[in-house]
C-alpha cells in the first residue's frame, strides 16, 4: 500500500516535471490605464505562435508600480519580465535584478528594425544592454487654438513669451469676478518634475547633477514660483495637481496650456476637436529641454526560462505587434516600419513630437533619480509654491540629494 | 466506577491534563499572534538598528541608535510629530462630542428612529479609500461642492483650494476623519445609554433634578465606562491610520499633512529606506504607548 502511494506520488511529480519542461510560463507585469486591456489579443497571438509558452500577464496600477516591483524582487517573487522605465534602471542594476539581453539582441533580426539611437538611450549605467524599448513619447506643449486666436496670441517659443501668453490667457470670461481660465495647468504633484525641468534644466550650465544651485538654476525654479504666486496663472490647486487634474482641467477649458505627451492627444481631440493643438515646449534661458518618456521591457535575473521571456518581450517590439501594443497605450511605436505606418494620432501631435526629439532628455542614469522623482521634487516644489521655502532652498535640497 | 484513585506518589494524570488543557486550547491563537504580530514587531525593532536600504539588499550594517539620532535631528520628523499631535488631539474630541450628541438624539423617541440609527452608521461602514476619494472631490477647488456651496452662501469670495493650501489641508482631512469616525462613538454611547435604568431618571425627576442635573449625575456616569473604552480604541486607530491622508494628499502640499505613521510608510515603501522607516515607527509606537498608559491611569482614577 505504502509502495503504491509512493509510486503514485513519484509519477505525479514526474508528470509535473515533464509538463514544466515542455511548457514554460512567463510572468509579465505591465501597466495600462486603458480599460479595454487589449494585451489579451497580443497574448493570444503570441501563444498561437509559441504553443509551449504560457503568458501570465498582470496589470499593476501605475501609482504603486515600482513600490510593488521592488518589494516583489526583494521578496523573491519578481516577475520574469516587466515593463520598465529608465529612471528605475540604476536601482534595478544595483539590486542585481536584471538579466543582460546583449546576446539575444545580437542574434535577433528585429534589432536593426528599431528606430535609431533608442538602444543607445537605454544602455545601462555599466554599459550593458538590459532594456528593450517598446514605446516612447516626448513631452510637448498643448494649447487651445481658439483662445490663442481670440486674443491674437502667437504660440510661445521662449519663457518670456510663455509668461506673457499665460498672463493674457488667465481671464474672467463670464464677468463674475472669478478667474475661469488659467494660462497654464501646472502639475505640482508627483510626476510634475518634467514641467519644472522644462523651465529650469534648459538654462545655461544647469543640470540635475551639476549647476542646479547656480543663479541660472535658481532662476528656473523662481520662474515657476513667480508664475503661481505673482502672476496667478496656474489654478490654485496646482501644488497637489497630478495627471488627472492637469488633463481634466485642460479638457474642461479651465486651463489654456499644459505640458504632456501624445498619449493624451486622442482624449483631448475627443473633448475639444480642432480647438487643441501642440507645439514644442518654450526655450528657457538660452537652452531647450523637454522630457523623453521612455518605456522598455526587461528580463529579470530570477526568471527561470529566460529564452521564453525574451521571445515574449521581443514579440512586443517586433513589426505589427508593436503597433497593437501602442494602440493600447496611446504612445508611439519603436519599430521603424510601424512608425512609418502610424495613423492612430492626428498628424499635428506626431509633428510636435518629432520636432521635440532633438532636445529631448532623460533624467540622470543614477540611483538617486528615483528619490528625486518620488519624494524630493514633489515635496520641495510644493513647499516653494506654497511659500514655505525659497527657490534657492529647493535647488539646494536637490543638489544635496545628487551630490550627497 | 472506572476511575480508580491514583496511588500516592504517582503523577495525578487527570489534574495534569486539566492544567495543560487551557494552554493547548489557547496555543493556536497565541502562535498565530506571535507569528503575525509579535515577530514583525521584533523584526521592525531589529531593522531600526541597521542601515538597511532595500535596493542594496546585501548591505545590512549594524549602526546602533544612529537612525534614532538622525530622526531626532530630522526637521520632517518634528513636523510630522506636531501634525500627529494635532491629528489625535482634535479628531478624537470632535468625534466624541459629535458622537455623544448623536447618541443622545437617537435615544429620544421619534418616528423613523430605527431608520435613522441604521443610516448614521454609513460613514463608519464605508471603506477609507472611498471616503478619501469622495471628500477629495468635495474639496476640489474647480468642481468641488464645498466651494460651490460656500460661494453661493457668500461666505467666501474665491474658490479655496482646501487640500492644496498648507493652512487648510490638515484641517480639511481632520474634518473628513471626524465625519468617518463619529458613528462609532454614537453607537457605543447609545448602547451605554440604553443600559441606564429608566427608574433612575424617574427618581431624579421626583427629587426635582433639572435635565442638566440628570445628564450630569446619571447619564454621564452611566456611560463613562463605555466612553473611556471607545476613546482608547479610537485613539489607537486614529493615531495609526494614514490611509485617508495618503489617498487625499499623499502628505502634501510639502509636508503639510505628514503624520508619523505616514512618514514611516513613505520612507520605507517609497524611498525603500527600511532602517530609517523602522526607527520612526518604533519611536512612534513608544510615544503612543506612553500616551495610552497616561490616559488609562488618569481615566482609571476618574471612573472609579
Amino acid at each position: 500500500m505504502k509502495l503504491a502511494k509512493t509510486t503514485a506520488l513519484a509519477s505525479a511529480l514526474a508528470l509535473c516535471a515533464g509538463l514544466a519542461d515542455a511548457d514554460s510560463t512567463v510572468r509579465f507585469w505591465y501597466h495600462f490605464d486603458n480599460a479595454d486591456n487589449p494585451i489579451n489579443d497580443l497574448i493570444a497571438a503570441f501563444e498561437e505562435e509559441n504553443p509551449d509558452i504560457t503568458i501570465e500577464a498582470e496589470n499593476i496600477p501605475w501609482n504603486s508600480y515600482y513600490d510593488q516591483l521592488y518589494t516583489a524582487i526583494i521578496g523573491g517573487n519578481a516577475p520574469d519580465a516587466a515593463m520598465v522605465k529608465m529612471f528605475a534602471q540604476p536601482r534595478l542594476v544595483e539590486m542585481g535584478a536584471l538579466a543582460s539581453i546583449e546576446d539575444y539582441l545580437a542574434d535577433w533580426d528585429g534589432t536593426d528594425e528599431l528606430q535609431a539611437n533608442l538602444l543607445d538611450l537605454t544602455t545601462g549605467p555599466d554599459g550593458t544592454q538590459y532594456y528593450l524599448p517598446v514605446q516612447y513619447v516626448v513631452l510637448y506643449l498643448y494649447y487651445r487654438t481658439d483662445m490663442f486666436d481670440e486674443l491674437g496670441l502667437e504660440v510661445p517659443t521662449t519663457c518670456d513669451e510663455f509668461r506673457e501668453a499665460a498672463n493674457a490667457l488667465t481671464r474672467d470670461t463670464d464677468g463674475d469676478g472669478q478667474t475661469d481660465v488659467y494660462g497654464f495647468g501646472f502639475r505640482g504633484g508627483k510626476g510634475g518634475h518634467d514641467h519644472w525641468a522644462t523651465f529650469t534644466l534648459g538654462r545655461e550650465g544647469v543640470d540635475l547633477t551639476d549647476g542646479i544651485t547656480s543663479d541660472a538654476g535658481v532662476a528656473g525654479t523662481r520662474f515657476v514660483a513667480d508664475l503661481f504666486q505673482e502672476d496667478g496663472v496656474f489654478p490654485p490647486s496646482a501644488p497637489n495637481d497630478g495627471f488627472q487634474e492637469i488633463i481634466g482641467g485642460f479638457k474642461a477649458g479651465r486651463t489654456a496650456m499644459t505640458i504632456h505627451h501624445i498619449g493624451s492627444a486622442n482624449g483631448m481631440v475627443e473633448a475639444l476637436g480642432d480647438d487643441v493643438s501642440a507645439a514644442p515646449v518654450p526655450e528657457c534661458g538660452g537652452g531647450h529641454w523637454t522630457a523623453f518618456g521612455d518605456e522598455s521591457t526587461a528580463i529579470f535575473s530570477s526568471a527561470e526560462d529566460k529564452d521564453a521571456a525574451w521571445k515574449w518581450i521581443s514579440f512586443l517590439s517586433s513589426e505589427g505587434h508593436n503597433t497593437t501594443f501602442n494602440e493600447a497605450t496611446g504612445q508611439l511605436p519603436v519599430v521603424k516600419a510601424d512608425s512609418d505606418a502610424w495613423s492612430l494620432h492626428p498628424q499635428r501631435f506626431v509633428t510636435a513630437t518629432v520636432d521635440s526629439i532633438p532636445f529631448a532628455n532623460l533624467l540622470p542614469n543614477v540611483p538617486e533619480t528615483s528619490d528625486f522623482v518620488n519624494t524630493v521634487w514633489p515635496t520641495n516644489m510644493q513647499r516653494v509654491l506654497t511659500g514655505e521655502i525659497s527657490p534657492a532652498e529647493m535647488n539646494a535640497a536637490i543638489a544635496e540629494l545628487f551630490e550627497g | 466506577m472506572t476511575d480508580t484513585p491514583t496511588p500516592a506518589g504517582a503523577p495525578p494524570r487527570r489534574a495534569l491534563a486539566r492544567q495543560i488543557l487551557p494552554y493547548a486550547m489557547l496555543s493556536p491563537a497565541v502562535l498565530v499572534t506571535l507569528a503575525i504580530v509579535f515577530f514583525p514587531m521584533v523584526q521592525t525593532a531589529w531593522m531600526s538598528l541597521h542601515d538597511y536600504v532595500l535596493f542594496r539588499p546585501n548591505d545590512f550594517d549594524f549602526v546602533g541608535l544612529d537612525n534614532f539620532r538622525a530622526a531626532l535631528q530630522d526637521e520632517v520628523f518634528w513636523i510630522s510629530l506636531r501634525h500627529t499631535i494635532i491629528w489625535i488631539g482634535t479628531t478624537i474630541p470632535a468625534q466624541l462630542l459629535l458622537g455623544l450628541v448623536t447618541a443622545l438624539l437617537l435615544n429620544q423617541a421619534f418616528p423613523w428612529r430605527p431608520l435613522a440609527r441604521a443610516l448614521i452608521i454609513i460613514p463608519w461602514a464605508l471603506p477609507s479609500v472611498v471616503i478619501a476619494l469622495m471628500w477629495a472631490w468635495i474639496y476640489d477647488s474647480n468642481y468641488g461642492v464645498a466651494n460651490e456651496f460656500l460661494l453661493r452662501l457668500g461666505l467666501i469670495q474665491q474658490a479655496v483650494p482646501w487640500l492644496a493650501d498648507p493652512d487648510t489641508a490638515l484641517a480639511s482631512i481632520i474634518l473628513t476623519l471626524t465625519w468617518q469616525g463619529f458613528p462609532f462613538f454614537a453607537v457605543m454611547i447609545l448602547a451605554g445609554l440604553q443600559s441606564i435604568p429608566q427608574s433612575y431618571y424617574e427618581a431624579a425627576a421626583i427629587d426635582g433634578a433639572s435635565t442638566w442635573r440628570q445628564f450630569w449625575h446619571i447619564t454621564l456616569p452611566g456611560i463613562s465606562g463605555v466612553m473611556v473604552t471607545a476613546v482608547l480604541l479610537r485613539m489607537i486607530w486614529v493615531a495609526n491610520s494614514f490611509d485617508v491622508i495618503f489617498v487625499m494628499t499623499g502628505g502634501g502640499p510639502g509636508y503639510a499633512t505628514y503624520t508619523l505613521p505616514l512618514y514611516a510608510f513613505l520612507k520605507a515603501r517609497t524611498n525603500l529606506d527600511f532602517g530609517y522607516g523602522s526607527a520612526i515607527a518604533v519611536l512612534f509606537t513608544a510615544l503612543l504607548m506612553v500616551l495610552v498608559l497616561f490616559y488609562l491611569r488618569r481615566t482609571g482614577k476618574a471612573v472609579q
